[in-house]
């Protein structure tokens, strides 16, 4: 397997005319192996768009190493920009343009034969609209477009940057079908999006960024399993009573108003014998696998937002998670220019 | 040469060209209505009392330089008649321009006569095209994002605004070249059919082709200008903008204060008489400092030849495009 692109160290601030300097970027790191359909996932404003751009050479990063198919970034990104298909955050189109002449003239530019531009225009499910203007378009069908210009080359490698903005429930299944025939043919696809189940359904690798660091990254269901502290909810008739015989048997419980979370569990079976052998029958024992909603909140510290419930809490409560955030899993890297709720779990 | 292509049929199929180059035609097409409308085929007699006013006009001519000669000679003192020192500045075999039957007719178009501020009004027009469509067109690319899907595609910025620039020009000068072979074309059609042709000599020919294509010099560098500013400010509005404060603050309002502060010589500050001198060929300022204190004679003017022109308006645009790249080069881009 070889590394499709590499990021290392990128820093990027942004001066503004007034109030200073804006760190975007703050040592972030990236690593895409050839093959991998890569999520890259982080809240508003965390720098996904402006680690793409510096990727693509849109905007100047001020140090950082970066390669793409190991040709140094932006430097020699020429010789390998044929390779690569890219959207950078909703592309906009020369309204008065059709979306087939806009595409036509896109495969001119860039020396792609024009035969391409029905092929993409039906990958993306486009081709009965393609004679009209752009600026008729709707939203979903100006993201449709944007796709199928990173399509025209038949790149190796992909970056969508939140190409599922603005489409709808249709849109994204096909969207998500496309991504897994384009990785299933050898496209390797570095993808970034807040629709987090859509991530945890196609992404195998995903990679978090939080205030311009990158505070988790590796194979999906490692990322999730590293998160996973053996937790089940268990529901039963007399919650304290039964609360009160797991804590005898040596298991960390923590009581909810309809149901009990029991940490730290090895062996599920030990639950329902322990309440068993005291008549206490259990309705259910569910085991809390986190997704990566749950982890992202829990990297990012953005769970409170809208969660509203205690600092214990870093998951909103229907999630059930309820774990300690305290526990230091891996290590939790949160930048020094807070923007966010900030804080950083103690 | 493909991105060539592609930059071509994106900047035929913009709007905004396409309407300019519509205001371009109907301009035109009006200019040449009016003098279509004010002209007619001179008739036999109105032609031969037009030549007679002009030998007469001639005879004068030469009447009064025997005169100066003359009087000269008998040693009167220039001063005492009205005639010069030097009776050379009389002398019509040296004039430029000897009276002729088209200054006679009266509602005829004598193309001649009449072309060359039609040629620089056809100039002036080509200019703002040019300066205009060079602006909206990178503006219009810069601000739609446009540009940066083209630099997702080619990720070689010189080669990119290189490119456009290159086909703005090229488009330009067809347009123009086009454009004023119709303009031209249309009136020497009015002088043959409904006016005078006059006698256009080889002198004048070649005068008004090396008028003309300095003419074309000066349309690419407004395009080049407005392009370059444009891609300054990233946006059309920069060279808009730059353009109407740079008339308003210096050519007119900076001439005021320099009027009233008493400046020698304002008008080799305003960018417009180097535009005069390199379009003419030279032009003369009176400098209000030159003759101070009032003696019995003295020669206030100073001039601007071609060759000033020419560098100021090379030095300017040379900066403007260096500057554009530069900064083009290194930015960040939306
Ligand atoms: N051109 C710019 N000038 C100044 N600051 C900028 C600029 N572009 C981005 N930023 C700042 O850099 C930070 C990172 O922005 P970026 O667009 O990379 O976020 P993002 O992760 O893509 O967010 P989102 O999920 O909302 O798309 C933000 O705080 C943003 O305000
Ligand atoms: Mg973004």
């Amino acid at each position: 397997m070889s590394t499709v692109i590499e990021i290392s160290g990128l820093r990027k601030t942004f001066r503004r005319l007034r109030g200073g300097a804006h760190v975007a970027l703050d040592g972030f790191d990236l690593l895409v192996e050839s093959g991998q359909i890569h999520g890259f996932l982080g809240p508003n404003g965390s720098g996904k768009t402006t680690t793409l751009r510096a990727l693509l050479g849109l905007v100047r990063a001020d140090s950082g190493r970066m390669t793409v198919f190991g040709e140094p970034a932006p430097e020699r990104l020429p010789q390998v920009a044929g390779r690569v298909g890219a959207i950078v955050e909703s592309p906009q189109f020369f309204g008065n343009f059709t979306g087939r002449r806009t595409l036509r003239l896109l495969a001119v530019a860039g020396g792609v034969p024009t035969s391409r531009v029905d092929a993409v225009l039906e990958q993306v499910g486009l081709a009965d609209r393609a004679d009209e203007r752009v600026r008729s378009y709707s939203l979903g069908m100006k993201q449709r477009l944007a796709v199928a210009s990173a399509l025209l080359k038949e790149p190796e490698l992909l970056i969508l940057d939140e190409p599922a903005n603005g489409l709808d429930p249709a849109g994204i299944r096909e969207m998500r079908d496309l991504m897994r025939d384009l990785a299933a043919a050898g496209v390797t696809v570095l993808v970034s999006s807040h629709i987090l189940a859509e991530i945890q359904l196609i992404c195998d690798h995903v990679t978090i960024i939080s205030r311009g660091r990158r505070v988790v990254a590796g194979r999906v269901d490692e990322v999730l399993a590293g998160f996973d502290h053996g937790e089940y909810r268990v529901r039963v008739a007399e919650l304290d009573r039964a609360a009160e015989l797991l804590g005898a048997a040596g298991l960390t419980v923590v009581g909810h108003p309809d149901h009990l979370v029991v940490q730290q569990v090895a062996d599920p079976t030990a639950i329902a014998r322990t309440l068993g052998e005291q008549g206490l029958w259990v309705r259910e024992v569910t085991p809390l696998t986190p997704d990566l909603e749950s982890v992202f909140l829990e990297l990012t510290g953005t769970g409170h937002r809208s969660a509203g419930t205690g600092p214990e809490h870093t998951a909103p409560p229907d999630r059930g998670t309820g774990r300690d955030a305290g526990e230091p899993e891996r290590v939790i890297e949160l930048g020094p220019t807070a923007t966010g709720s900030g804080e950083v779990p103690a | 040469m493909n991105l060539v292509r592609a930059e071509l049929e994106r900047l035929t199929a913009r709007r905004f060209v396409q309407l300019m180059v519509v205001l371009l035609i109907a301009a035109f097409g009006i200019t040449i209505a009016t003098t279509l409308a004010s002209s007619h085929r001179p008739t036999q007699v109105e032609v031969t009392r037009a030549e007679q006013q002009a030998a007469t006009a001639r005879q004068e001519m030469v009447q009064a330089y025997q005169n100066c000669l003359a009087a000269r000679a008998a040693g009167v003192q220039p001063g005492q008649d009205g005639y010069p020192a030097n009776c050379a500045e009389m002398d019509p075999a040296r004039s430029k321009h000897l009276p002729s039957a088209g200054d006679f007719l009266y509602q005829v178009f004598v193309f001649d006569q009449q072309i060359r501020p039609l040629l620089y009004f056809l100039i002036a027009f080509l200019m703002l095209f040019a300066f205009l469509v060079g602006a909206s067109y990178i503006g219009a690319d810069l601000t739609s994002g446009g540009m940066t899907n083209l630099l997702l595609w080619r990720p070689q910025r010189m080669t990119v605004l290189g490119t456009k620039l290159g086909a703005l020009l090229g488009t330009v000068l067809v347009v123009s070249v086009l454009s004023s072979l119709l303009y031209l074309g249309a009136f020497w059609l009015i002088a043959v059919v409904g006016g005078l042709v006059g006698d256009p000599t080889a002198t004048f020919w070649t005068d008004l082709s090396l008028t003309y294509l300095r003419g074309l010099v000066l349309v690419l560098m407004a395009g080049t200008l407005g392009f370059s500013v444009a891609t300054l400010g990233r946006h059309t509005a920069a060279a808009l903008g730059t353009f109407a404060g740079y008339v308003v603050l210096w050519e007119l309002g900076a001439r005021v204060v320099f009027e009233i502060i008493e400046v020698a010589r304002p008008d080799q500050w305003m960018l417009s008489s180097y535009l005069g001198a390199w379009l003419v060929g030279r032009v003369e300022f009176w400098d209000n400092q030159a003759c101070r204190p009032i003696e019995s004679f003295c020669d206030g003017m100073y001039e601007i030849t071609w060759r000033g022109g020419l560098l100021v308006l090379t030095l300017l645009v040379a900066g403007a495009v260096a500057a554009s790249f530069t900064a083009f080069r290194r930015r960040d881009l939306a």
